[in-house]
């Protein structure tokens, strides 16, 4: 039905897809496979029609198709959702679902009901319920993705390109998500599809494709496959556990928070964090989690509460004041709060620290050029030079070089936000050994992850937010995936 | 390296319609190409020249600065008042015009970046109370009567114009600042992504406040030199500089949303708009022509090189 | 949208205090009770940031001072017809007794004459007409000025040479008139070549470019410029001294402004013609008054203009 014939595509000179050819059946569920920058996203953007190929072409229903724009690709019955979600914040949920194909009355107005209908309608399928009238801005990110998928369920595509749909969403949206999936497939519709989440895989997929370095490496059936095997043709060697030995943490408290509040988003929230420490906070999307670590850093300060830091009572009103003290952090919205677009990738690692290669206010270029190239390096951030603007490389490596330019100005308390979401597993394996190290080190860590085999693996305690307050802490050791789960949950 | 390859051909592509543009010229005229007419254009272009600097870090910030031709005009007037012969050494007007300019820049700056208007807004009020200043410290007459030290700013210095010396200095000054000063660095991380920049830890009110204020103190340079030049402060003088400074910078590549952009290709832009001026008047182009033929050029400019950067 | 007490105390102290600065910005004339018996008379100036309107305005508003039982509201159009319009209108809802104006174009300006009519109002044109005629107009003919300057320059040349002619704001009647005056004196004088003409919007540093460029463009070919206002006369000027080339060239202007006349007495500018603004300015509220109180008066009033050289400059320089 759809089919890619030798497609490639090349980004200033680095050849980021083979020549690849895949074909799509009608009604299966097509995942890909591959670490990041094996040129999935590429891929399922040249079917999208969001990049021209520079060899082969796209076969739609048998014919050559040359997709000139999404909105080509959208009409022929291609839709995708972006890993990068692309809402437009001003409009509101009803608005962005229906965007390009409101429903019009007789002289070209919208028609308000029938189009906050048909947003109900589309949400309902996918059981979410978020409000159609509420501003798309107001919504968290996993709310945003619900969204983003309702709205390409709405254009009846034949083809859903689904590029990491559930990175931001929690365990009962992704089940709904599933649900939605299924019913899409008896209608015969294809589904293509992205992840990083192994079992996710093997619950969904019909046939899964594996790329990598740009290679298509092998289409086989689900069946034929298991996580190791799905793996080792991924990364192309095979992967101990990629979660590192813990090492006890110290008797030295680093942070002290106590009574942090800020109505309505969380309250009363007390906990420490001694060096040498990983804390994990887990909860449900909008428990607070991301909240409160930003009121830590700075971001957004509490409205009440105390937070000591090496012993002293700290007063944040900007990240500023936080990386003074020596917390950094990596927050969620890599987008949004994250990434430099137009600077280099090298700029953009060194923004924060850029002071210890200066001389007075001047920047010493070859100190930073050292320093650049061997962040990089230590961090394996591919890319073409350090001058290749960040925005042109893959999820993983942006989140690289987010975490280096963190860890550059030397924090003692690290903040790392959800810093594995729509990431690979080579890319993840080092991360997590970059967060050991850095306990190891005498260091702490205060991890949200809304993985919970990750944020059990790897912190030594949990400590579970529920609506905005502390429900249990739990020591990781002796926790299991259902306890966590048992405090999170609303009563 | 593709960045820089996109970066050596987009300023390539413009230097390229300078050099047709030029090379057209000197067929169409005879006295385009002749040092004295070449020194002429950049004398010309000088006073737009230390605008476009200026508003080049405005921009970068992805804000705007629409106050530039007013400010010019106050500036002027503040300046002319204290250089009147024998009433104070030439350092004193000059110092007055600077201040000025640099005072309305920090004014804007603090209105954005405290005050939380939109720049647009606030630079637009600027343009009407700083021509409404300049109307009323020089009771709407242009200021006459200056000294011969402050007009003899608009001379040579060793053979070359002194408004283009300053023109030089001002551009040399800001293209090294860019690129070595931890404060440039930090204006492209503003401009690229404001709220990413702020967390990352750089003082984003203290930076903006830099840009407005460093815009307002060209600004005042400029009225100086244009004083120094007409030999009068005039409350009226300036009108509209601010586009055609705005216009140069983005024909060098700035992005009006920010983040992006050099001195080199401000310096250019300059050049372009200097050089149609110049080029237009030489050839004798009637004034109604000559309007609409800028006009085409400049959106022509920006639409060739921004095809060729896309591609 | 659901109003507290509070925003809605904040707006009226806002609004309250702004009042509050436009009155003490303002004349305080309009705010008073007018006595009976006074007359209201209102006058807007086409751009009081020009120096020769801002001479005149200024005439028109002192001598109003000394005439007992006269009122006077003056506004600023800053060369904008539109605004102009507007002024004239709330002149007209203010019940002026008589409106002096001082129009910004001839054709954008004309609306506004058109309006106070409408309205019944008396109302003097002054320095410039529009299309449709005031009640009676104090003025100059500016086809004059620029006949007696084009008739200088070819004197001076002995009716043989190059000219360059700059232009005020295109499509302005001082811009036209002036422009139809010299072209008077080059049909007269077959001999005389106007080598090139631009405009430099009455501006002085765009009159500064434009000579540097035509310097370049024209070297040698023309003995003389004439620019239709002095501040651009002045900037002509000074580019052919900054080129060192003035004593080669003849440079006349319009309107005799201070600066010109200096500039005439130190002999770097060769002359202007001198537009009477205090004579235009007293002559436009003698007839409004005239008008106001229903007595008869000339429909047109021309104050001369003449040529100002070093010879005869003495009287003008007070």
């Amino acid at each position: 039905m759809l089919q890619a014939l030798e497609l490639s595509k090349d980004f200033g000179g680095l050849t980021v897809l083979q020549p690849t050819s895949v074909d799509f059946l009608p009604g299966e569920v097509h995942a890909l496979m591959g670490e990041n920058g094996a040129g999935k996203s590429t891929l399922m953007k040249v079917l999208a029609g969001l990049y021209r190929p520079d060899g082969g072409h796209v076969e739609w229903r048998g014919v050559q198709a040359d997709f000139a724009s999404p909105h080509d690709a959208l009409v022929a019955g291609i839709a995708m959702i972006h890993q990068e979600l692309m809402p437009i914040p001003d409009l509101t949920v009803a608005e962005n679902i229906t965007l390009g194909a409101e429903p019009c009355g007789r002289f070209w107005q919208i028609n308000r009901p029938a189009q906050r209908q048909r947003a109900l309608e589309l949400l309902k399928e996918l059981e979410a319920n978020i409000e159609p009238d509420r501003l798309m801005r107001t919504l968290t990110v996993a709310q945003t993705q619900v969204v983003e998928i309702a709205k390409a369920l709405g254009r009846r595509a034949d083809v859903i390109l689904m590029d990491e749909p559930t990175a931001a969403l929690s365990e009962q949206e992704v089940a709904a998500l599933f649900r939605s999936i299924a019913r899409l497939k008896a209608r015969g519709v294809t589904i293509v599809y992205t992840t990083h989440k192994m079992d996710e895989v093997f619950k969904l997929a019909d046939r899964i494709s594996v790329l990598r370095d740009g290679r298509l490496v092998g289409t086989s059936p689900a069946s034929e496959l298991n996580p190791a095997k799905l793996i080792q043709l991924m990364v192309g060697r095979e992967l101990a556990d990629i979660f590192p030995v813990r090492l006890p943490p110290t008797d030295e408290v680093l942070l002290e928070v106590s009574n942090l509040t800020r109505e309505p988003a969380y309250r009363d929230i007390s906990f420490r964090l001694h060096r040498g420490e990983v804390v994990a906070l887990a909860g449900l999307m909008g428990a607070g989690r991301t909240e409160v670590v930003s009121a830590i850093y700075g971001l957004q300060p509490a409205t009440s509460g105390e937070i000591r830091f090496k012993g002293r009572p700290l007063s944040l009103r900007d990240p500023q004041d936080a990386l003074a003290a020596g917390i950094g952090m990596v927050t969620e919205d890599r987008k949004g709060l994250g990434l430099i677009p137009a600077l280099g990738l090298g700029q953009n690692v060194t923004l924060t620290a850029l002071r210890e290669f200066c001389r007075g206010q001047m920047i010493d270029h070859k100190a930073e050029a050292v320093a650049i190239r061997s962040r990089v390096a230590e961090f394996t951030i591919k890319a073409t030079s350090p001058s290749q603007p960040i925005a042109q490389l893959s999820g993983g490596n942006q989140q690289k070089a987010l975490l280096a330019r963190c860890l550059l100005g030397d924090p003692d308390l690290i903040i790392l936000d959800e810093p594995t979401r729509g990431i690979d597993i080579g890319a993840k394996a080092e991360i997590y050994s970059a967060i050991q190290g850095l306990a190891r080190s005498g260091k702490a860590v205060l991890l949200v992850s809304s993985e919970l085999p990750e944020a059990l693996s790897l912190a030594h305690r949990i400590v579970v937010l529920r609506r905005g307050s502390v429900a249990a802490t739990l020591d990781a050791a002796t926790a299991d995936q259902e306890t966590v789960l048992r405090h999170a949950m609303p009563l | 390296m593709p960045a820089l390859d996109r970066h050596l051909l987009h300023r390539f592509g413009l230097l390229l319609v300078i050099l047709a543009v030029g090379l057209g010229l000197s067929f169409v005229t005879d006295t385009f190409l002749s040092v004295a007419n070449l020194t002429n254009v950049a004398r010309q272009v000088s006073i737009n020249g230390i605008l476009a600097v200026g508003v080049t870090f405005v921009l970068l910030t992805a804000g705007v600065d629409l106050s530039l031709g007013s400010v010019v005009a106050l500036s002027g007037v503040a300046c002319a008042t204290f250089a009147h012969p024998g009433d104070h050494t030439v350092f004193i007007p000059i110092a007055v015009g600077l201040l000025t300019g640099a005072a309305c820049g920090l004014v804007n700056g603090v209105l954005v970046t405290r005050g939380g208007v939109a720049p647009f807004i606030v630079t637009l009020g600027m343009m009407t109370i700083a021509r409404g200043l300049a109307l009323i410290f020089s009771g709407g007459r242009p200021v006459a009567n200056m000294s011969s030290e402050l007009t003899s700013l608009a001379g040579d210095f060793l053979g070359v114009p002194i408004p283009v010396l300053c023109f030089a200095s001002v551009a040399t000054g800001a293209w090294f600042f860019l690129r070595n000063f931890r404060l440039g660095r930090h204006i492209y991380a503003v401009g690229g992504n404001e709220n990413a920049a702020r967390a990352a830890g750089v003082p984003v009110e203290r930076v903006k406040l830099f840009a407005y204020g460093l815009c307002g103190l060209l600004t005042g340079l400029a009225g100086v030199v244009l004083a120094a030049r007409i030999t009068t402060g005039q409350p009226n003088a300036g009108q509209a500089y601010e586009l055609d400074a705005i216009a140069a910078v983005v024909i060098g590549g700035t992005s009006l949303a920010g983040g992006v952009g050099t001195i080199t290709g401000t310096l250019l832009g300059v050049l372009l708009i200097g050089e149609i001026n110049n080029g237009l008047d030489l050839m004798g182009v009637s004034s109604y022509f000559q309007a609409v033929i800028k006009g085409v050029i400049i959106v022509g400019a920006v639409w060739l090189d921004r095809r060729q950067s896309r591609s | 949208m659901r109003l507290t007490p509070r925003p809605v105390a904040g707006a009226l102290l806002a609004a309250c205090s702004l009042v509050a600065l436009m009155t003490a910005f303002s004349g305080c004339k309009k705010t008073e009770a007018r006595k009976p018996g006074e007359v209201l008379i209102g006058f807007s100036s086409r751009d009081l940031s020009a120096e020769y309107t801002a001479k005149l305005s200024e005439a028109v508003v002192e001598y109003a001072k000394t005439k007992p039982g006269v009122g006077l509201v003056m506004v600023d159009a800053q060369s904008d017809a539109q605004k102009q319009i507007s002024q004239i209108e709330n002149f007209i809802s203010l019940k002026v007794d008589v409106i002096i104006l001082n129009p910004c174009e001839l054709e954008a300006s004309t609306p506004a004459v058109d309006r106070a009519k409408a309205a019944g109002i008396p109302i003097v044109l002054v320095n410039q007409v529009t299309k449709s005629a005031g009640n009676a107009y104090i003025g100059s003919n500016d086809v004059d000025a620029g006949h007696i300057a084009m008739e200088a320059v070819a004197k001076k040349l002995g009716g043989k040479g190059g000219v360059l002619m700059i232009h005020g704001i295109m499509g302005t009647s001082a811009q036209l008139q002036r422009e139809t005056g010299a072209r008077e004196v080059f049909a007269k004088y077959p001999g005389l070549k106007l080598v090139d003409h631009q405009t430099a919007s009455w501006d002085r540093a765009k009159a500064m470019s434009l000579t540097e460029n035509w310097i370049q463009a024209h070297k040698g070919k023309f003995q003389a410029i004439f620019a239709h206002n002095d501040e651009m006369a002045m900037g002509a000027l000074l580019a052919l001294e900054r080129a060192g080339i003035k004593k080669d060239v003849y440079v006349i202007g319009i309107d005799a402004i201070a600066q010109a006349l200096t500039a005439v007495k130190e002999g770097r500018l060769d002359a202007t013609v001198f537009q009477d603004a205090v004579g235009q300015g007293k002559g436009s509220v003698d007839a409004a008054l005239l008008l106001a109180r229903k007595q008869p008066c000339p429909k047109e009033n021309l104050i001369p203009f003449q040529l100002v050289t070093p010879e005869n400059i003495t009287p003008f320089l007070k």
